[in-house]
């Protein structure tokens, strides 16, 4: 992925009513985690800045890792252009572009977030999926700069993103245009980062999907705890990976996420092609 | 006679190498309590025996065999010792720990320190028992390698004996020779040399009495329990495979330096593993005196030859130089410790003049990454000091300056002292424990990379956590390597501080607990800056080489790791806040520097 936006955050709408679920999405489990956890997780992967949650006043949020903020709708009930704003005016002075999407994207995957993204060149303002058949207003890039038009929009009560779509520079990216990254083409091919899920049967019928494929391989002590690898097990997160290969996550053993970041959190999020280290927790001389 | 705390002699051996004298030099017992043993308080003998702005090689500057009270206990991994001076590769204070029965026997020749001034007029070995000390012609042993003198000595001396010995190196000056024992080294800083240039080839020890904790029931007691503890699976690394059991583990997660800091990954690393090697050459497994770990992996080489293999050796002498054949880097690590050369220093000064050489500022058409005759010639003519190796024996920072053309930019080091293998573009808390610490780049005296390992934040982005963690940490060391345990252990305590205080009670006597132990842990790492303030540190000598902050280094994903100077400055900045320095680095508050009961020696 080649990524010509230096500054990229994350904005990730929790607010909604999701009157057709009939319980909060943000709160759904996930495989052990919750929805909202997921997805927030995800976009902190794909990006280089913060991750912001955008909630409905006074709206309970499920447990969030520590360093992702949380920002609240002004009013509850205008929409997503609301939480927009309110997002991208939370990153203005620190990111560039943020990646803008809803809670409800089960299998949101950081390629296709690369990729769109990617796609914000310096001549475009918005990179709008139009993915599986519909725009994404809400698996899209945003430049932080249109925190103001954004803004202006809802106080003029001009709610739906196509107001905004018409006011600024879009790039629209279609399904071969999205499989043109060759990550979304080996990761993400069916596009599956932009299937949501508003309805009970819907969730259920996400959850029901095989976990994603990951590799997962042991070092040193560990490795002689639950043997080298790699091997290919299917696992939604850390506590998974590590049930799959008979590891115990006690403090003795941390997990590197594909070669990067360092972590124990039980509930992190995989997704399809990850590679999973486990290492012992004394790594070092 | 005045009482000593338990655990001690309150006493060190001073000796006058130009003709054998030797005095007693009384220690206090708020000097005692104040650095422990080892590591701390050889600064404080250090600051009160080596005149300020000395040669490091020069008759006047002191080296110290320092010990500690808890050697001759019977806690495990206790049987280690200090070897202390000012390093002539940093012109620093430097404290190199090494293992096993010259600890004890040191000891108990009824001394907490054995210090060595002025310079033999022959070469010479020094000897102490009961009856004092003495020296004796080293002709026999000049110029053969320490294990071979070391055995040569103790068939001589007879049962008993213990020596801690040069190779050929030390003797010639090289400013990364080692001090070894017991095919253990006291590696980093030079002291070799420093011994080479007193013209004493050897220190022989012979246990000449006893020294009783205050309680030896209580200190049994806990034997027994850390005995139980080291064999848990905190040690199990160790234990199992050895510490190049990293290197796997550190190239999968771009911590692995390769090709002078180049990379963070080596492609030809699963050639070196431990998981590997252990099935085709492994050997044996061996311990130090009074250790239950036994973290000591010997390998096979080529024919007979056997070497003792670490992730550092195998990093400095492989990735480090590009070379990947592992019989090369059995062979350049037996060398090395034939040699008496530290294996890190040796392969970061050959790593910076092979990309001189291929930057054709050395001309040196031979030497190229990843050729391991290469490597093996430029081992060879260093521990000789000759060609390419009377350059390359002074360090990459003197070699760089004598070289020029902004070859010290990729001259791996810090004060001097090369890097270890730990990339701090990707573990930042170690980067700012790389630049600050008083030996120079180090990681045993900061280590800092356990924050980076641990998930407790951000590997590639520090901050003030990061200050936090090579703060504590560093505390840690400076206790760890006073009273001293092998930080091998270290895994085993929860509750490091109260947990250590509960020891040095057992054999001291001593009514002390953790904020105690905390306090001396801060006294010594200030008494170390102190000792190098008063040797000319400057503020940008806490810092990292151009290479670290001008250049990204590239991840499995595509992304690119980067370590800001704006970032380091902040951490560095932090650092000195937190040691409570002022924005120059240099102690603000007298009461601090009255703390460390230096009296009229201090220099500001």
């Amino acid at each position: 992925m080649a990524i010509v936006v230096e500054k990229t955050a994350g904005v990730v709408l929790a607010g909604g009513r999701s009157s057709r679920m009939g319980s909060p999405k943000a709160a759904l489990d996930w495989h052990g985690s919750t929805l909202l956890r997921r997805t927030v997780s995800v976009v902190a992967r794909s990006v280089t800045g913060p991750v912001v949650v955008v909630r409905a006043p006074g709206q309970q949020l499920p447990d969030l890792p520590p360093e992702v903020e949380v920002a609240s709708d002004p009013r509850e009930g205008l929409g997503p252009l609301q939480g927009i704003a309110v997002g991208l005016a939370a990153l203005v002075d620190r990111a560039d572009a943020a990646f803008v999407c809803s809670t409800d994207l089960p299998f949101l995957h950081p390629a296709f977030v690369g990729a769109v993204l990617g796609a914000l060149t310096p001549e475009v303002d918005v990179a709008l999926p139009v993915a599986r058949g519909y725009p994404q207003p809400l698996a899209a890039a945003y430049r932080t700069s249109l925190a103001p038009v954004v803004a202006s929009l809802v106080e003029a009560d001009r709610l739906r993103p196509a107001f905004l779509f018409d006011q600024c520079r879009v790039v629209r990216l279609d399904d071969a245009a999205l499989r043109a990254d060759p990550f979304v083409a080996a990761l993400d091919p069916e596009l599956d980062s932009v299937v949501n899920v508003n309805e009970a049967a819907e969730y259920d019928q996400a959850r029901r999907r095989p976990a994603p494929e990951v590799t997962v391989q042991c070092f040193g002590a560990v490795a002689t705890r639950a043997g080298a690898g790699p091997r290919t097990v299917r696992a939604a997160t850390l506590a998974q990976a590590a049930a799959a290969v008979a590891l115990p996550l006690d403090r003795h053993v941390v997990a590197a996420l594909n070669g990067e970041q360092i972590t124990r959190d039980p509930e992190l999020p995989l997704t399809t092609g990850d590679m999973v280290a486990f290492l012992s927790a004394d790594a070092g001389g | 006679m005045r009482p000593v705390p338990g655990g001690y002699f309150g006493r060190a051996l001073v000796v006058q190498l130009d003709d054998g004298s030797s005095s007693v030099l009384q220690l206090p017992e708020p000097v005692l309590r104040a650095y422990l043993g080892g590591s701390g308080l050889g600064t404080w003998l250090m600051h009160r025996l080596t005149p300020a702005g000395v040669d490091p090689l020069g008759p006047e500057a002191a080296l110290a065999f320092v010990f500690s009270p808890l050697v001759g206990t019977p806690l495990t991994t206790s049987a280690k010792f200090a070897v202390v001076a000012k390093s002539p590769l940093t012109g620093m204070l430097n404290d190199a720990l090494a293992s096993s029965h010259f600890a004890i026997s040191g000891k108990l020749t009824g001394y907490d320190a054995i210090v060595v001034r002025g310079r033999c007029a022959a070469p010479s070995v020094l000897l102490v028992d009961g009856a004092g000390a003495r020296l004796a012609p080293a002709d026999d042993v000049w110029g053969l390698p320490a294990a071979e003198a070391e055995r040569e000595l103790v068939a001589s001396l007879g049962r008993g004996w213990r020596v801690a010995s040069i190779g050929p190196a030390g003797e010639r000056g090289v400013r990364f020779a080692t001090v070894s024992h017991d095919g253990r080294h006291a590696g980093r800083g030079g002291l070799g040399a420093v011994m080479g240039a007193k013209n004493l080839k050897a220190v022989a020890v012979h246990a000449a009495t006893r020294v009783a904790p205050a309680d030896p029931k209580a200190v049994l007691a806990a034997a027994r329990d850390l005995r139980a503890r080291s064999f848990g699976p905190a040690t199990a690394k160790y234990r199992e495979l050895g510490t190049l059991t990293n290197l796997l583990a550190f190239n999968a997660i771009h911590t692995l330096p390769t090709r002078n800091f180049t990379a963070a990954t080596f492609a030809e690393a699963p050639r070196l593993a431990a998981d590997d090697l252990a099935g085709l050459r492994h050997v044996t497994r061996n311990s130090c005196a009074s250790c239950t770990i036994g973290c000591e992996h010997i390998y096979r080489g080529h024919g007979s030859t056997t070497s003792r293999v670490e992730y550092e050796n195998v990093f400095a002498l492989g990735p480090m130089c590009g070379v990947s054949d592992p019989d090369t880097v059995l062979e350049a690590s037996a060398r090395c410790d034939a040699l008496g050369l530290d294996t890190i220093s040796a392969g970061g000064t050959i790593a910076w003049a092979m990309e001189c050489a291929d930057r054709g500022l050395l001309d040196a058409p031979w030497l190229r990454f990843g050729d391991g005759t290469a490597l093996l010639r430029a081992l060879d003519e260093i521990g000789r000091r000759e060609g390419l190796g009377a350059l390359l024996a002074e360090g990459s920072r003197r070699a760089a300056a004598a070289v020029g053309r902004g070859s010290g930019d990729f001259a791996l080091q810090v004060k001097g002292l090369e890097l270890p293998g730990y990339e701090p573009r990707t573990l930042q808390a170690m980067a700012l424990g790389l630049a600050v610490n008083a030996r120079g780049a180090d990681h045993n005296r900061s280590g800092a990379y356990e924050a980076d390992l641990s998930g407790d934040l951000d590997r590639f982005a520090g901050g003030q956590a990061h200050v936090i963690a090579a703060v504590e940490t560093e505390d840690r060391a400076a206790v760890m390597d006073s009273m001293i345990l092998c930080k091998f252990l270290r895994g085993v305590f929860t509750d490091p501080f109260r947990e250590w205080a509960a020891l040095l009670r057992t054999v001291t006597g001593w009514d002390l607990d953790g904020e105690e132990l905390r306090a001396t842990a801060r006294r010594i790492v200030l008494a170390k800056r102190m000792f190098n303030l008063r040797e000319g540190w400057v503020p940008t000598d806490d810092w990292l080489p151009a290479r670290l902050l001008q250049e990204p280094v590239t991840l499995g994903s595509g992304r690119v790791a980067t370590l800001s100077a704006a970032t380091l400055r902040g951490m560095v900045d932090g650092y000195w806040a937190a040691r409570g320095l002022d924005g120059q680095g240099r102690p603000q508050s007298a009461a601090a520097v009255d703390d460390l009961l230096l009296g009229e020696l201090v220099v500001s």
